[in-house]
């Protein structure tokens, strides 16, 4: 019976939301950790900025303008950053939180409940993102007021529908990552690489065409790129959402892809574990 | 437990050397040399991980050297030396490498050393150790000398990458007089290390401050930028972490067309830093350790 109302919109809904609020939970519960995410990855990014200030003698880099469209390596960093912070938590904080919830015991009980089980990654999706998202909007904030990061109203929504489009693709990662997590229980590794990836392949602190041809190949296949590539141009470029049209497309299928291999592989995983009965094992 | 009780268990009595002596040092020193045997083995038993730390400092590496090149078009920037007022342009690529090749040894302090006796918490063996007739501060520089070890061979990958791919001008002749430098900053990283483990001790949630205090030292520290475009306040708080006069002192010695610096003022600065900080962590540790104790709060996570 049960299992039957688990099938229905709202108790799948009432899932997600439960997820939402328990990570509100623990979120309201450490503040501290709230203004370490929000303050210290500012931090991360304030040596990139002092390098290029003492290599050029200013804030503005013709030599830099050449490849990256923009002399404006302060607000490139600047925006590479924040955008960059999806990753880690996107990646890492899927599968970390199936791990936690080993931790503290309430696996077994989650994946033994009579709900379906891709509405709770849903929700913990959804908990990890939107907390990555508001220390994101905090940092650019700060950068607004601190870095002179300029932002126009118009640019808003194009630049979510690119943060989700991104946020969607890394998910779909992170899903193949929780899978492996069930099976080798430390996916922390794979995590790490992956995002060393994204960090060196990604024109996280420059542009792709510094990279040389190979890897230029493997940072065509990175959300990162995509999503990086087409808020730069809106934001900083001032192009039309018309002219990242292609970076946007590129984008939803790589999501398409990543989510699609992303659940057929937790759900195959998911059976393998559960018969070889090592699903709380850590 | 009375002679005749131990007699019957057949337990031998063991006599522990105390004190200032050589037999208390030889004995220290093989807690430390073990402990960094315990580290490596428990290192060595995750293969992967071990490959993904010992690239790991490349990898943050990289992308200053390639933002660098953007920036000034080539490798060698004018603004630099400016800044530095050497004899001709910089090679950035040069002076990025030697100052990120100690970076990595920042990690040694905090995440290593600092994280030992917190570790020992989470695997439940801190207060198994806590009981055995050694100095606490054995088991920290144990995971010291580790950390120093893997970093070298990080610092290798890094040197064997970056030279192959871009070339580095460094001066051979100045290796050994670096590494003089390099040992001095090692000792005062040490006892800063001593200070985080105190701390990690006490905070519980300890990794925010360390986290907090990487951050700051990072910015601080000289590594891809000269002081000078620090404000002065900044420029004055660096003087008193010893990788920045290091990270001056070894480029001095190392890098072709680096401004002498006096080196003499450099080796003092540090051996000042040496005895402050070794003091202060251990003063601070010990302090800690006896709170702690008191409270009973040894194993609490």
């Amino acid at each position: 019976m049960s299992v039957e109302l688990s099938k229905g919109l709202r108790a799948n809904s009432s899932i997600v939301w439960s997820e939402l609020v328990k990570n509100m939970k623990f979120l309201t519960a450490y503040p501290t950790v709230f203004v370490f995410w929000t303050i210290f990855p500012i931090f991360w990014f304030i040596p990139f900025l002092l390098q290029g200030q003492a290599f050029v003698g200013g804030l503005q880099s013709p030599e830099f303008a050449k490849l990256a469209g923009t002399p404006n390596f302060v607000a490139f960093i600047i925006l590479g950053a924040i955008l960059n912070s999806y990753v880690l938590t996107s990646l890492y904080g899927v599968g970390e939180s199936m791990r936690r919830e080993a931790y503290r015991g309430t696996l077994d009980y989650l994946l033994s409940s009579p709900c379906n089980k891709a509405f709770i990654l849903i929700g913990k999706a959804l908990s990890e993102s939107s907390s990555s998202t508001m220390y994101a909007m905090t940092q650019l904030v700060v950068c607004i007021i601190f870095f002179g990061i300029e932002i126009t109203l118009g640019v808003i929504m194009p630049v979510l529908l690119i943060i989700i489009l991104l946020i969607l693709g890394l998910y779909g990662m992170a899903l193949m990552l929780a899978a492996i997590s069930l099976q080798s229980k430390q996916a922390h590794d794979l995590a790490h690489t992956l995002e060393n990836v994204f960090y060196v392949f990604s024109p996280v602190s420059y542009p792709v065409e510094a990279l040389p041809s190979w890897g230029q190949i493997i940072s065509s296949i990175l959300p990162l790129t995509y999503a990086l590539i087409a808020v730069r141009s809106l934001m900083l470029l001032r192009y039309d959402i018309a002219a990242v049209y292609y970076e946007i497309l590129l984008l939803f299928i790589i999501d398409m892809v990543a989510i699609f291999l992303g659940f057929y592989l937790f759900n195959w995983m998911e059976k393998r574990t559960k018969k070889s009965g090592s699903i709380s094992h850590y | 437990m009375t002679k005749e009780d131990r007699e019957k268990q057949g337990l031998k009595p063991v006599s522990c050397p105390v004190g200032f002596s050589w037999a208390n040092l030889r004995a220290e020193l093989r807690a430390i040399w073990e402990s960094n045997v315990k580290v490596w083995k428990i290192e060595l038993a995750y293969p992967i991980s071990f490959l993904r730390e010992c690239i790991q400092p490349l990898v943050m590496l990289l992308p200053f050297l390639l933002y660098g090149l953007v920036l000034i078009g080539g490798r060698y920037s004018e603004a630099l030396q400016g800044l530095l007022e050497t004899a001709s342009p910089v090679d950035v690529v040069t002076y990025i490498f030697t100052g990120y090749m100690v970076m990595g040894f920042i990690g040694t302090a905090i995440w290593a050393m600092g994280f030992s006796i917190r570790r020992e918490q989470w695997f439940g063996t801190l207060e198994s150790i806590y009981v055995t007739p050694t100095s606490r501060l054995s088991l920290v520089l144990g995971v010291a000398l580790h950390s120093t070890l893997h970093q070298c061979i990080s610092v290798s990958i890094e040197f064997l990458v970056i030279y192959a791919v871009f070339g580095l001008g460094l001066k051979i002749q100045g290796i050994l007089p670096a590494l003089t430098i390099f040992a001095l900053m090692m000792f005062a990283l040490y006892g800063f290390g001593v200070l985080i483990s105190a701390l990690a001790l006490f905070l519980k949630e300890g990794w925010i401050v360390a986290e907090g205090l990487y951050s700051i030292l990072m910015i601080l520290s000289p590594g891809a930028y000269p002081l000078a475009v620090l404000p002065n306040v900044v420029r004055q708080v660096s003087g008193v972490f010893p990788t920045g006069p290091a990270m001056i002192g070894m480029r001095s010695l190392l890098m072709d067309g680096y401004p002498p610096q006096a080196i003499g003022t450099i080796f003092l600065h540090l051996l000042a830093l040496d005895a402050a900080w070794i003091l202060f962590g251990i003063l601070v540790y010990y302090l800690v350790d006896i709170y702690i104790r008191r409270r009973g709060s040894l194993g609490k996570y």
